[in-house]
């Protein structure tokens, strides 16, 4: 997808008012179009790369190659940790991709559990990829769908915005006590992917951002939640099980993405995107 | 009076127990000997008429002659405010309100910078959010400053905000751990605790009470709003007890905890300074670090009730596993009222209040055991529904004393094995140590501590 399809399609939506822009000057939306793009040519990538990751992925689980196949689950997965910020422009491959036990009744007993971490699941507990063949097509054909709306999706750019810190809130609420990886242990794979999601936003929108004490806070805390990270990375870029992070280590992630979901909320505000 | 009583307090005096009732003294046996064994003796809050001159001390409220246990009259207004500056910190000798929250957090602070940092922010909220005034109103498109629960201005509604401070904060920093107060200790498992994780120990308390349970939830959600970088939070558990207006005659009872009977009719007299010097708060007396004078240690023990078991009991068996009679708070061995005194020299088989009677273990009133008040500031609490379908409810126990070990542990180590653990199961809580109070405007929460700590890493070989 080239940058300037994406930059004259956006800069239309934005002018026409789309995605909720309404309020702004046009002056101020047009300053929006080249961080929106650039953020929009990230997912693209990343969407992209998560094909590619998912095809070999089910390739492993198709063979019955359980040690691949778990080897391949938190790589693959970092890519669509990624774009997780704008998730609910996809709500329903969410869904169907990355929901959890505890989003059903019955738990791991229910069929409708699938994607990832259905996968997951039967990988670790059962250490098998027996009955996993019809969840492995759904999740790549679910991967696909994916990578081929999101040249056409609109992007608003309140979700975006907005994403960054609605994704530390996910951290804060559901994922820094290890609840989204349980199975596998490879909690920490997301907690980066997840950082490197939000921070991006961050880092694109920063320029319109007239505040540099604000600017300078943010980016500390993001640096430290990659200090406490840095001691758990292993040398091929992945992680150690989320079991070794320490109480005090889990401490302070915890209290630095609820500072960063405090600031973060602040984002869509400050560019005018109320 | 009853003619009973008198005979006690008379026989108390007899020989030197200082656990004459200090209302039967004012009424009948006042004098010299009386007004003595006032100030030596053990005054207890249900002993202290209304209409006694209070002393003086910084807080209007304290002086209002309540106990600290009385029942809340339910007169209290959202207007009511408790002074947050003074020599200690409010909440612990404060009347207690109808609802009471404490909240336990982790605690991250890598140097006295940050700790300080912390204080200081801690204390800007406390100091708005008891005294009350205008949220800020921010542009729109921000996300409000104030959770908005109490809407644009914040009434005080009589809230105290009390900050004690855990073990693990000062052990798991060896700049803070050379000042840690000298009883502070990670809260034992004693003999009948079956202690959920999840809802002990932790490196910072804070104990919210006010009128309405909003006011608390509200002060709480400031807090984390406010302090995100310092604070994470482990657990919290809210509780509350009855509102009952005063007799005609002003007199006041205890609550009742969710045993059905009154509970804190025993404390100590929290309006009495003197006694509050002595058995509250630390100082020169006190074998503790400087910085923590005009501070108490905080036992907070979140204690499950087996309600249903409770109400099958034949009600003759539940008073002497307490000791006092349930309609009226009365002890066993006479009288009709709570505040009258059991006489247990009378009493030596314990023929009318059994040797293992919780009020007779908890507090045996000797000479001996008169080092190891404490005044309990409870509220009761209900959690819902066990797995089992049975009511989750009990007591949140929550008691202050200058010494931990002659106080809190000391009666809990008596208390292991009394008949009532058939019926109590406790599963949190915490031991902190409640810092020294704010004097004035300007200064801060635990200046004191972070003083002494500045120092010894000032002192540092580098
Ligand atoms: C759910 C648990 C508990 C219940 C239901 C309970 C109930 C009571 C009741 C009804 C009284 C009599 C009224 C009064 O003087 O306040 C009392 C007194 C007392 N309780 Fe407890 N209590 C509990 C736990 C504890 C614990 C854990 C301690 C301390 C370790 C304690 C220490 C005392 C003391 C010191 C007294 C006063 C005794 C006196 O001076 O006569 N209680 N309690």
């Amino acid at each position: 997808m080239s940058l300037t399809r994406i930059l004259c399609a956006l800069t239309f939506a934005l002018l026409l008012g789309a995605g909720g822009a309404q309020a702004q000057s046009n002056q101020a939306s047009l300053e929006l179009v080249e961080p929106l793009a650039e953020y929009k040519l990230y997912v693209a990538e990343h969407t992209a790369s998560l094909v590619e990751d998912t095809k070999e992925f089910v390739g492993a689980i198709k063979d019955g190659d359980v040690e691949k196949a778990k080897s391949l689950f938190a790589p693959t997965r970092r890519n669509y940790e990624k774009i997780e910020p704008i998730a609910e422009l996809f709500a329903d491959l969410d869904v169907s991709m990355d929901s959890r036990a505890d989003d059903y009744e019955k738990g791991e007993a229910d069929p409708n559990f699938g994607g990832f971490h259905r996968i997951e699941y039967v990988l670790w507990e059962k250490n098998t990829t027996e009955g996993l063949d019809k969840y492995a097509d759904k999740l790549l054909a679910d991967v696909i769908e994916l990578d081929s709306r999101v040249s056409e999706l609109t992007f608003p750019p309140e979700i975006v915005v907005g994403g960054a810190a609605v994704l530390m809130e996910e951290v804060a609420a559901t994922k820094i006590s290890g609840e989204e990886d349980r199975y596998s242990r490879t909690d920490l794979w997301d907690f980066e992917a997840n950082f490197d999601g939000s921070r991006k936003i961050f880092e694109l929108f920063k320029p319109l951002i007239d505040d540099e004490a604000f600017i300078a806070k943010v980016e500390s805390n993001f640096a430290d939640v990659y200090e406490v990270l840095a001691d758990y990375q292993t040398e091929d870029g992945g992680f150690v099980s989320y079991e070794k992070l320490t109480d005090m280590d889990r401490r302070v992630l915890s209290a630095k993405v609820n500072t960063l979901a405090e600031e973060l909320s602040t984002l869509r505000g400050r560019l005018g995107l109320g | 009076m009853t003619k009973d009583s008198k005979k006690k307090a008379g026989a108390a005096q007899d020989y030197g127990c200082p656990y004459a009732s200090r209302r039967d003294l004012l009424f009948g046996l006042a004098g010299a000997g009386g007004a003595f064994a006032l100030r030596s003796g053990g005054a207890f809050a249900k002993d202290a008429p209304v209409s006694e001159p209070q002393k003086k001390t910084e807080r209007a409220d304290e002086t209002s002659g309540r106990q600290v246990a009385d029942a809340p009259s339910g007169s209290g207004n959202t207007r009511d405010r408790v002074p947050f500056y003074g020599e200690h910190q409010a909440g612990v000798i404060t009347p207690r309100p109808a609802t009471g929250i404490v909240a336990s957090f982790d605690v991250v602070a890598r140097d006295p910078e940050d700790l300080e940092q912390m204080f200081r922010k801690l204390t800007d909220r406390i100091a708005f959010l008891t005294q009350g005034g205008k949220v800020p109103q921010l542009d729109p498109k921000l996300p409000p400053a104030d959770s908005g629960v109490l809407g644009p201005v914040i009434e005080p509604d009589n809230l105290t905000i009390t900050v004690g401070l855990g073990n693990s904060l000062f052990e798991n920093r060896p700049w803070l751990k050379p000042h840690k107060p000298k009883q502070l200790v990670r809260m034992p498992e004693f003999p009948n605790d079956a202690l959920d994780a999840d809802r002990s120990h932790g490196d910072l308390s804070l104990q919210f009470s006010a009128n309405l349970l909003d006011t608390n939830i509200h002060a709480l959600r400031d807090i984390v709003k406010n302090l995100p970088e310092f604070l994470v939070m482990r657990w919290m558990q809210e509780g509350d007890v009855p509102v009952i207006p005063p007799k005609p005659d002003g007199k006041t009872e205890s609550a009742r905890n969710f045993l059905g009977f009154h509970d804190g009719s025993a404390n100590p007299d929290s309006n009495d300074a003197e006694l509050m010097e002595e058995v509250i708060w630390v100082d020169e007396k006190d074998d503790e670090p400087e910085w923590a004078y005009g501070g108490t240690y905080q036992a907070v023990r979140i204690i499950r009730n087996f309600v249903e078991r409770w109400d099958r009991t034949p009600l003759r068996e539940q008073e002497r596993i307490i000791g006092r009679k349930k309609n009226n708070g009365a002890p066993l061995d006479g009288g009709d009222r709570e505040s009258e005194v059991p006489d247990y020299a009378a009493d030596p088989d314990g023929k009318l209040t059994p040797l293992d009677a919780h009020i007779r273990l908890a507090n045996p009133r000797t000479e001996k055991t008169r080092e190891n008040l404490m005044l309990r500031r409870p509220f009761n609490y209900s959690n819902g529904v066990t797995k089992s379908g049975q009511l989750d409810q009990g007591l949140l126990f929550i008691a202050y004393q200058a010494d931990l070990d002659k106080g809190f542990v000391t009666v809990q180590r008596r208390l292991d094995g009394e008949p009532l653990e058939e019926y109590i199961k406790p599963v949190g809580g915490g031991f902190f140590y409640v810092l020294p109070g704010v004097p004035e405007p300007g200064d801060y929460l635990g200046r004191s501590l972070i003083e002494a700590a500045s120092k010894t890493s000032d002192d540092k070989p580098t």
